[in-house]
């Protein structure tokens, strides 16, 4: 059956079926839907220095591609240096409101976008841990037992936290070179980048961070290697 | 670029950046590379450093962005300005002009105000000469001397001068 014309807009009409009372669909009218898609192909296809100029623009479907195409990453840094998703999410958040403040200011080539927002990430990232250094000693969770799970899903998750904690309990820069190179995937210079140090200073925060999860995390060898 | 490795550096790199030679710095890879193949030591600080990065691999991952969080997000987005607010910042002298006259076009008051201007000049000009036409000699004195100040005064006296037989 024939679904009936619902409302209309200038690009679509929405096809509904009244019976029902629910929508189950949206057709496009003849030449706007090719546009609108043709227009966020287009989009999808620019570089970040130009969707950050539309972003400055007020383009709306510019601002959408921004936050699909960076805001996985900033959670996934925020939640590495903070160690909860609640915490991670603010930062994210802030993140990308200097995203739609600086917009208008932002000058292309100047400095890779991706490393920029990595960089503001990671400074509201340990502003924010300097602000609570001393809730953080007890904010620390205890390590579990050590007594093995029952099963395989238990162990790994045991692990996990374990993990976790030992990672938390690195100084705070330390944890974001891990973060930014392990984690993240940025090169040793863009990680120098983002910290506004050098490379030699990166490779030392590395250096000294593995070694302390090394030796925090050397009674899980035996499980990885299982 | 520096094409020379040692076991040193190697460890040094292998202990901060891990197994992974795509973490390594590009500048050093080839060589590290090169040197581990021939070298069985290497390869064991390689096997020990990837326990480590294996362990860090099962810390626990951020959640998916929640549709709240994008909502937040894309709530506090830059607005494009409304048509009308932008045309108002397009001059700052249309923008007084239309505070002045908002009435639609000011070419009908501006027409308006220069055609009085005009009038005014020349009702300024031809008065005194009117009345000197008259006979009226000391207007016509005053004319003469070019100031103004008597020119006034002549005209107001200059009643003075009619003959006042009504009879």
């Amino acid at each position: 059956m024939r679904p009936h014309l619902s409302a209309k807009s200038d690009d679509a009409v929405m096809l509904a079926d009244n019976r029902k009372g629910i929508v189950i669909g949206v057709e496009f009218k003849k030449g706007h839907g090719r546009l609108s898609v043709a227009t966020n192909t287009a989009l999808s296809a620019k570089a970040d220095d130009e969707l950050v100029a539309l972003v400055a623009a007020g383009n709306e479907a510019a601002c959408r591609l921004l936050v699909d195409r960076h805001l996985p990453r900033m959670l996934a840094v925020a939640r590495r240096m903070m160690g909860n998703q609640a915490d991670a999410e603010e930062v994210a958040q802030e993140v990308f409101l200097r995203v739609w403040t600086h917009a208008a200011r932002w000058e292309p080539g100047r400095a890779q976008f991706t490393t920029w927002l990595h960089r503001v990430a990671t400074n509201l990232c340990l502003d924010r841990l300097r602000r609570h250094t001393m809730d953080d000693i007890d904010s620390i969770p205890e390590p579990m037992s050590e007594e093995p799970g029952p099963d395989v899903m238990l162990e790994q998750q045991q692990l996990s936290e374990r993990v976790e904690i030992a990672l938390q309990a690195l100084p705070a820069r330390q944890r974001a070179a891990v973060t930014l190179t392990h984690f993240q995937g940025l090169t040793n210079i863009e990680a120098a980048e983002t910290l506004e140090i050098s490379v030699e200073a990166v490779e030392s925060l590395l250096g000294r961070a593995r070694r302390a999860l090394r030796d925090s995390l050397a009674t899980e060898r035996d499980r990885v290697l299982r | 670029m520096q094409s020379e490795m040692t076991f040193e550096r190697l460890r040094d790199i292998v202990e901060a950046y891990g197994a992974a030679p795509r973490r390594w710095p590009a500048s050093e890879r080839d060589a590290a590379l090169a040197f581990i193949a021939d070298s069985a030591e290497a390869r064991d600080l390689i096997a020990d450093a990837l326990h480590l990065d294996l362990m860090l691999d099962t810390a626990p991952m951020a959640e998916p962005a929640s549709d709240m969080l994008v909502s937040r997000i894309m709530a506090a987005r830059p607005r494009a300005l409304p048509a009308f607010v932008a045309q108002k910042k397009t001059s700052f002298w249309k923008s007084l002009i239309t505070e002045i006259w908002p009435y639609g076009s000011p070419a009908f008051p501006a027409g308006a105000l220069a055609a009085s201007i005009v009038l005014g000049v020349s009702f300024g000009f031809t008065v005194p000469n009117a009345v000197s036409a008259m006979g009226l000699s000391t207007a016509q004195t005053a004319t003469a001397s070019g100031d103004v100040g008597e020119q006034l005064v002549a005209m107001a006296l200059v009643e003075n001068n009619y003959s006042e037989d009504w009879q």
